[in-house]
């Protein structure tokens, strides 16, 4: 009745509002972690029978040396994306503030445009661009006289982890670029006014203006990129399978063989629950030591 | 004095000239394995081994036809497009309106629904695979029609609601509170006044909920089994498995696999990037 209280919805009404979306998001999202936390503690491989055996999955988990090798090779692709993504991106869309640069638009939706791609075509195609008689790659290196350059690059185990990092950097260089671009878009106009980027005061006023003030945006962007560099897994499953051997083995990957391709799902459990924690362990510590001010943001 | 400012024109010139290459050449490398696929598509398997490289003398779009039959790509699309769509709108209106709440009202709860979200964003979703395939199994929600519609709303939701929330924050309060007096109900203040104010970043949202379940594999890969069931990008994999030899039919499957990404992308790129910048995401 009272036009007060319309302002304050009433508690049903604000529930009924909310609950559909979130409950859907805890039983979806959040309940299986419980589930696994739970299962972690048996050795079980789908069927009726669950044995209690305590900690030893994790124990099982934390000594396997190719669950370490595989946290070695997310920290690979972590840092060669971090380089790669951010590092790149930041360049490029610095570039972009220049104001001689044309077509502004159209480039930024091209180098966005492998974003939208799905990771199991990227795969596909940096597959075929690495194949040894009809790729591209070694195409171009023939064509251009490097012909000693040549590699099986998906079959030798020194160099895969870098074969396979270069898709998945190629992939999102478009999107840290946006979201850098965007920050440094938001800074006030005046400051570019005065003199032209340029110039030779333009990178000064690069380093001492524009960079401190995108530092919110680079902490989100560094931050989004190990995240995602832990959760790699279809680029992979689709150009080596975690191969040769298990020298392109991630994380993912691992928790997934051990659960569908050997069916111990107890163990399953603890290493997705392991990959978890390693995940926020080091996200959060990065965030911790690039110390982040906006605390509303991340 | 004329010369130094005419040396300085021209210092000016060679800069730009060189930036602008320096974008085209990067801009050409992020297109460019694409377009090679797309060439190659069309050409016969002898023509592409013969020369990886070169215009196809004639156009197969036999490749095509073959691709489409052989890997069922019309069944798949349509179970593709059923999850995606379906997908779309739930994670428009369900983080839309959670957005909404979180962004305009302090209440009890309102930082641990937040954290809640921000948690999903942080963790690596294929560590739940193992974890939601065994919960999926117990429910008996495994290998349904409507499976893969949980996973792809959940796993939408932090980043569209991180979007929305953000957005919502820089729509003036005042406009929600005059409604309110003017005796308008929350429900049409949310839905009628501030969903519409949102379009910029509710287009992105939805554009890139759908993109992503289109593209999904994992949890397609482990929550589904069935033949009728399987999406896109399932069908690719067995397809390619089938034709590993066969380039250009490959390139094909690829291709027609990816035509509706290509067609939403180009019709819709600058709404996306626009509503990235927009949303709340750069912190």
């Amino acid at each position: 009745m009272s036009n007060h209280s319309a302002l304050y919805p009433k508690k049903t009404v604000f529930i009924s509002l909310l609950a559909p979306g979130v409950v859907l998001y805890a039983v979806i999202a959040l309940l299986p972690i419980l589930g696994a936390l739970f299962l972690s503690f048996f050795k079980w491989s789908g069927g009726v029978h669950k044995t209690f055996i305590g900690f030893e999955n994790y124990k099982n988990l934390f000594t396997d040396i190719r669950f370490w090798n595989a946290l070695k090779n997310n920290l690979i692709i972590t840092v060669v994306s971090l380089i790669g993504q951010v590092g790149i991106a930041l360049i490029v869309a610095t570039l972009f503030l220049s104001r001689s640069v044309k077509l502004k638009n159209f480039h930024r939706s091209v180098i966005f445009f492998p974003v939208v791609l799905a990771a199991i075509i990227i795969g596909f195609i940096w597959t075929m661009v690495y194949s040894r008689d009809y790729g591209l790659l070694n195409f171009i290196l023939r064509s251009i006289g490097l012909e000693s350059w040549i590699k099986p690059w998906l079959d030798d185990p020194d160099i895969i982890m870098y074969s396979i990092s270069a898709p998945i950097v190629w992939q999102y260089i478009g999107y840290y670029t946006v979201i850098i671009s965007s920050g440094m878009t938001a800074i006030p106009k005046e400051i570019f006014e005065s003199s032209d980027l340029d110039g030779a005061t333009g990178w000064r006023k690069l380093v001492y203006i524009i960079y401190p003030m995108t530092r919110n945006t680079i902490i989100v962007s560094v931050m989004i990129c190990i995240a995602g560099s832990m959760k790699i897994f279809t680029h992979i499953l689709v150009m080596t399978g975690g191969g040769p051997g298990s020298s392109s083995m991630v994380m993912a990957l691992y928790a997934y063989r051990n659960s569908f391709v050997k069916y111990k799902l107890g163990f399953g459990s603890a290493a997705s629950l392991g990959i978890m924690l390693i995940s926020l362990i080091f996200i959060l510590g990065t965030r911790k030591i690039m110390g982040s001010k906006n605390n509303d943001q991340f | 004095m004329i010369s130094s400012e005419m040396a300085v024109k021209a210092y000016r010139k060679t800069g730009s000239l060189f930036i602008n290459a320096v974008i085209w050449l990067f801009s050409i490398s992020c297109i460019f394995p694409v377009l090679w696929l797309v060439v190659s598509s069309l050409k016969t398997s002898s023509e592409f081994n013969r020369n990886i490289i070169g215009i196809p003398s004639s156009l197969q779009f036999s490749n095509y036809a073959k691709a489409f039959v052989t890997a069922d790509l019309g069944m798949l699309s349509v179970n593709s497009a059923f999850n995606a769509v379906i997908s779309m709108i739930l994670v428009v209106i369900l983080t839309f309106s959670i957005a909404y709440l979180l962004a305009r009202f302090q209440f009890k709860g309102n930082r641990i629904i937040y954290y809640m979200f921000l948690f999903g964003m942080l963790i690596p979703m294929h560590a739940l695979l193992v974890p939601v395939f065994i919960q999926f199994k117990e429910m008996g929600l495994f290998n349904k029609r409507i499976t893969l519609i949980f996973p792809y709303v959940v796993f939408n939701m932090p980043f569209s609601l991180f979007m929305f929330e953000g957005y919502i924050r820089g729509i003036p309060k005042d406009l929600d509170e005059s409604a309110f007096l003017e005796g308008s109900t929350i429900f049409r203040t949310m839905y009628t006044i501030i969903f519409p104010i949102t379009r910029p970043v509710m287009v992105a949202v939805a554009l890139l909920a759908f993109i992503s379940n289109w593209n999904e594999y994992p949890f397609a890969l482990v929550l589904i089994n069935s033949q009728h069931l399987k999406t896109i990008p399932m069908g690719l994999v067995s397809f390619n498995g089938e034709y590993s030899t066969d380039y250009p039919l490959k390139m094909a499957g690829i291709v027609i696999a990816t035509i509706p990404i290509i067609v939403l992308y180009l019709g819709f790129n600058g709404k996306i990037i626009r509503g990235m910048t927009e949303g709340s995401i750069k912190g």
